[in-house]
């Protein structure tokens, strides 16, 4: 039965209260552990067609007639359009279309003040040279902590305190503080923005986006048009990465369907990879001051953070502080979260914002307070696990950390060995550091799943694969239910005009979100094949299962799926589903801990990292083949976040230094570790038909420390700033030398 | 834009005049075409017309990394600065002359700021970001010269030909001036074709970068050793590849603000890089 409810819906820590119609999730959970489909490895099913170029991706698909949109965008951080002149553009060879001024004022480099459309992209390219501007140059406003003084803010501070603080630091027996500070860093993903707009008629719009939510687009489009959301259609069948950067529809849709009304025909405007290093969001740098206590028993008494977000022209105010408030049982925790409002590109969620830069600063100033206390970091975190939610008391639907801490154990007892292994200038070791962030997913989200005569299964739902295998994921849920071998699924998606709504592919909620609905959908469709075996072999209901492609009877009889489904010739057996509402009153969070060993070069301030064990607690694992993937990607994006990716600002005049991919530096293969991926599988008994959560974001949040804390171990050098480059490696290592001067490079104890 | 295809070495010269560039692996040309940073009348295609290949104590100016990375007969010194330098995709395509001309990476450059290199008055990296930037000679402009091949073949004291002259490579290059910006001396309608290089007993190349491959040198390190001594030469911390006189000229560096941990890291290398070829 339907049923209305009001449920807190969350996405990247964001949460919002909201009036939804839930069907009731009936099915009981599958009993743990592997199944004939579900929890056991599956390639891609879409795997070798991306492999052989045959998969269309946004950038892939050339429509008829379609132009090409080239985007001026300004040099300036800030600076205003006195004048532009786009005649002589409108009359250069194959213009068929000008746009601008898109904004008055530009606020960051990069950011778009007109557009072209021609017959090529060269004659678009062309045509924006004899674009006039006359420009104002205003000042940049480029200092986060200037602009927190100036109260230059994206919007207000937000402060959290729980407990007393002052008396919790007052009651410590060893005190912590220490400022830790993150860079900018950019999701470059291989695919870069792009959408394709078609008007099919004055009030009917088709938009192609490299996107991760055809809903979310289909619905602010039709809002900025002003049309019913029935009469846009937005279609994303591939999609080469977004990690948070495509959430929404941007400029560069709006200009495409600009100047495809204006002209009459298909427009194509994608973000060149210059483009994409300049405006199209980034992970903020932080600024994060620091302040922790404890008693000598291993009580963390207090914890207080200053939080400033260097968040730029826009966007919003990720929670750094979230780990602080979440991750430990601490009474009295205090935070306040500024973000800065700047003259830089705005950031946008990228793979748990807020949390991969506050489990940063918080994870390393925990290691600190266990050295002051001569405590084992394990132990130390052991001591302070939170049973409940410490923000409000709420029960956790389900809680593993400590499972992970055992799985950990091996891990961190290699430390020994590995210290020992250190040779000349190259000292080794070994650190950790626990990982909290969402990922529960939520209604509403739907799926169907229809059953030809053929007896094979297609999963419709209009969600979207942003390349990390949730297609086969479903296809692994309906097969499972439907008894069929997986590759007797095939799963449709990507259009809004072919299928249900479905949710957002961000904040790890594309599995817990979509899974139960399309379980349940399979499970509607089997009932249906159930009731006419019945029928057709005059047997109860009850007796029967889908299995291994047939139809079988407790009495040990079966018929291969297709005597059944074959008597319906054209006909179609469909289910629909519905993912039911989160646990009533239960926080919902996945946790983790990664294990990092690495090697530091003291003489020249090279790190390597060597070994990550990543152990996470997401409930139960659909894929485990696509989730050691997860892992891998997320940790080698967190490395690159740790060690060498950086988005630099002339401290002048704002200009973007590392604009292309040679000076912009992620990692290479040669740069990636071992990673040891061990899940904690256990379904989390409260949460949906699966009790599986998102696995999207975790493995990147705790990576950065846990190298830094190795690199601690190793060297006992501090390093709080990231990414630490071989100046702050050196930089740290003559701190610690300065410091200490009897430890040099010398293993910490 | 013609691109032009001689196919002998005078029709190459008459051809590489006027503002025109020869185009051999493009893998450094086509980017600065792309980015506007080059704007040539021509492109000459030179393939045909340089010699390519190798022979003993000489290398065919057209020869690609990957060849010259490949093969046993070449000095450890120019194979290792060949592995550790780019990619396999670009080394497949790079020549060697390419190499040894080519453009720094400074980004002040690379984004067109009207700067000392480009003929403007200023250098944006000393007053900016420069922490990839030059630990000598740094005074007029603080750029980095990349090349990993240039420091290898200097330190294997190598000699250009080019169809007009020869000259030891450590000629090819000149500090930019107020009066003179160009970092080479390779004149107009000039073609290197070959080098030649002397046979060390050892020799290693040494290089730190931001990654574990594929980056352009924090501070890279040749080191050669002949019957009358050493060679050092340093890539990455100045206009123009760095022949060391002696270790100790590193104590007299003069490092930007963001570039001392350069003159540590160059120290170390250099230790290491001696220590190798004993």
């Amino acid at each position: 039965m339907a049923r209305l409810i009001k449920t807190e819906k969350e996405v990247e820590g964001r949460y919002t209260d909201t009036w939804i119609v839930v069907e009731e999730d009936t099915l009981d959970q599958w009993p743990e552990g592997p199944r004939d489909s579900v929890g056991r490895p599956a390639t891609r099913i879409d795997g070798l067609q991306r492999a052989r170029g045959e998969a269309r991706y946004t950038a892939d698909i050339q429509l008829p007639g379609m132009l090409h949109a080239a985007v001026l965008r300004g040099p300036y951080a800030h600076a205003r359009v006195k004048r532009l002149d786009l005649e002589a553009a409108r009359e250069a060879p194959g213009v068929r279309g000008v746009l601008g001024p898109i904004q008055e004022e530009v606020g960051y480099p990069g950011q778009a003040v007109a557009a072209v459309a021609a017959d090529t992209l060269a004659q678009a390219e062309a045509a924006l040279a004899l674009v006039e501007v006359q420009w104002e140059e205003l000042e940049p406003l480029l200092d986060p902590d200037e602009a927190v003084a100036r109260d230059a803010l994206v919007s207000d501070a937000r402060t959290s305190e729980r407990g007393d603080v002052e008396r919790g630091f007052a009651e410590a027996d060893v005190i912590v503080e220490a400022e830790y500070r993150t860079q900018s860093v950019l999701h470059n993903s291989m695919e870069t923005h792009q959408a394709i707009c078609e008007w099919e008629a004055r009030d009917r719009l088709t938009v192609y986006i490299s996107t991760q939510f055809v809903w979310g687009i289909r619905e602010q489009v039709a809002e900025h048009y002003e049309l019913p959301p029935d009469q846009v259609r937005v279609v994303c069948r591939f999609m080469g990465g977004g990690f948070g950067s495509k959430n929404s529809p941007d400029d560069y849709t709006y200009i495409a369907a600009d100047l495809a009304r204006e002209t009459g025909r298909p427009v194509k405007c994608a973000l060149t990879r210059r483009d994409e290093n300049l405006a199209a969001g980034h992970r903020n740098a932080t600024i994060q001051r620091l302040r922790a206590g404890a008693r000598s028993d291993g009580t963390i008494t207090a914890l207080e953070g200053d939080f400033v977000n260097a968040t730029g022209w826009g966007g919003w105010v990720s929670s750094t502080g979230g780990p602080m408030e979440l991750l430990y049982g601490c009474e009295s925790v205090r935070i306040t979260e500024r973000g800065a409002k700047l003259n830089s590109s705005p950031m946008k969620a990228f793979r748990a914002p807020g949390f991969v830069e506050g489990t940063f600063g918080l994870e390393c100033l925990i290691d600190e307070l266990a050295a002051k206390l001569g405590l084992d970091p394990l132990e130390f975190r052991r001591r302070n696990h939170s049973e409940h939610d410490a923000v409000d008391g709420r029960p956790f639907s389900s809680k593993n950390l400590l499972e992970c801490y055992t799985r950990a154990q091996p891990h961190w007892e290699r430390r020994e060995q590995v210290r020992a292994s250190s040779d000349g200038p190259w000292k080794r070791g070994v650190g950790l550091a626990s990982q909290i962030w969402y990922g529960g997913g939520g209604p509403p989200s739907y799926a169907w799943v229809r059953v030809g005569a053929h007896g094979r299964a297609v999963v419709v739902t209009a969600m979207q694969d942003i390349g990390t295998g949730s297609a086969t994921a479903m296809a692994q849920i309906a097969a499972e239910e439907l008894g069929l071998p997986v590759d007797h699924v095939d799963v449709s998606l990507g259009d809004t005009a072919r299928g249900p709504y479905a949710s957002i592919s961000a904040g790890s909620s594309t599995i817990p979100s979509m899974g139960p609905a399309v379980r349940a959908a399979a499970a509607d469709a089997a009932r249906q094949i159930i009731e006419i075996a019945a029928q057709r072999f005059e047997l109860e209901e009850r007796v029967l299962s889908l299995h291994g492609g047939r139809i079988v009877s407790a009495d040990g009889g079966s018929w291969p799926i297709e005597e059944i489904t074959g008597l319906l010739e054209d006909g179609q057996i469909l289910g629909k589903g519905s993912r039911g509402p989160n646990p009533t009153g239960m926080r919902v969070l996945t946790f983790g801990v990664q294990v990092a060993e690495v090697a530091v070069d003291v003489e020249t301030g090279e790190v390597r990292v060597d070994r990550i064990a990543a152990i996470h607690d997401v409930g139960r694992v659909i894929n485990p083949l696509g989730a050691s993937s997860q892992v891998e990607g997320g940790i080698i994006q967190g490395l690159g976040h740790t060690l060498s990716e950086e988005r630099l600002l002339d401290p002048r005049t704002g200009a973007v230094l590392t604009q292309t991919l040679d000076s912009y530096r992620m990692p290479t293969i040669a740069d990636v570790p071992e990673i040891v991926t061990d899940l904690v599988d256990i379904p989390d008994a409260h949460l949906t038909n699966l009790g599986s959560k998102g696995l999207g974001e975790p493995p990147i949040v705790p990576t950065a420390a846990a190298i830094a804390n190795a690199i601690r171990d190793a060297t006992g050098a501090d390093v709080r700033s990231l990414p630490i480059t071989r100046e702050e490696m050196l930089r740290a290592l003559r701190e610690a030398r300065e410091r200490r001067p009897e430890r040099v490079g010398a293993p910490a104890a | 834009m013609e691109l032009l295809r001689p196919d002998s070495v005078e029709a190459a010269a008459s051809a590489l005049r006027d503002g025109s560039v020869a185009l051999a692996g493009g893998t450094e040309l086509v980017p600065l075409l792309r980015e506007g940073i080059v704007a040539p009348s021509a492109l000459v295609q030179i393939d045909r017309v340089v010699p390519k290949g190798i022979r003993e104590g000489w290398i065919g100016a057209g020869t690609t990394l990957g060849e010259l990375e490949a093969d046993p007969q070449i000095p450890a010194v120019l194979r290792e600065a060949c592995s550790l330098a780019a990619s396999p995709q670009l080394r497949a395509m790079g020549t060697v002359a390419g190499n040894l001309l080519q453009a720094t990476r400074c980004w002040y450059w690379r984004l067109k700021f009207p700067c000392r290199l480009h003929g403007g008055d200023r250098c944006f990296a000393k007053e900016g970001l420069h922490r990839e930037h030059a630990i000598f000679a740094n005074d007029f402009c603080a750029s980095a010269h990349p090349s990993d091949l240039a420091a290898a073949l200097l330190a294997l004291r190598a000699t250009l030909k080019t169809n007009l002259r020869e000259l030891p490579l450590s000629e090819l290059y000149r500090l930019p001036t107020q009066e003179d910006r160009a970092t080479t001396t390779l004149g107009d309608g000039e073609l290197i074709l070959e080098l030649t290089y002397e046979q060390p007993l050892a020799s290693t190349y040494l290089k730190a970068m931001d990654r574990r491959r594929y980056a352009f040198a924090i501070v890279g390190v040749a080191a050669s050793r002949y019957e009358d001594g050493e060679r050092l030469v340093l890539a990455g911390v100045a206009p123009v590849p760095w022949v060391l006189e002696d270790p100790s000229e590193l104590d007299r560096a003069t490092p930007l603000p963001g570039t001392e941990y350069k003159v540590e890291i160059a120290k170390t290398l250099v230790r290491r890089a001696r220590e190798g070829i004993r």
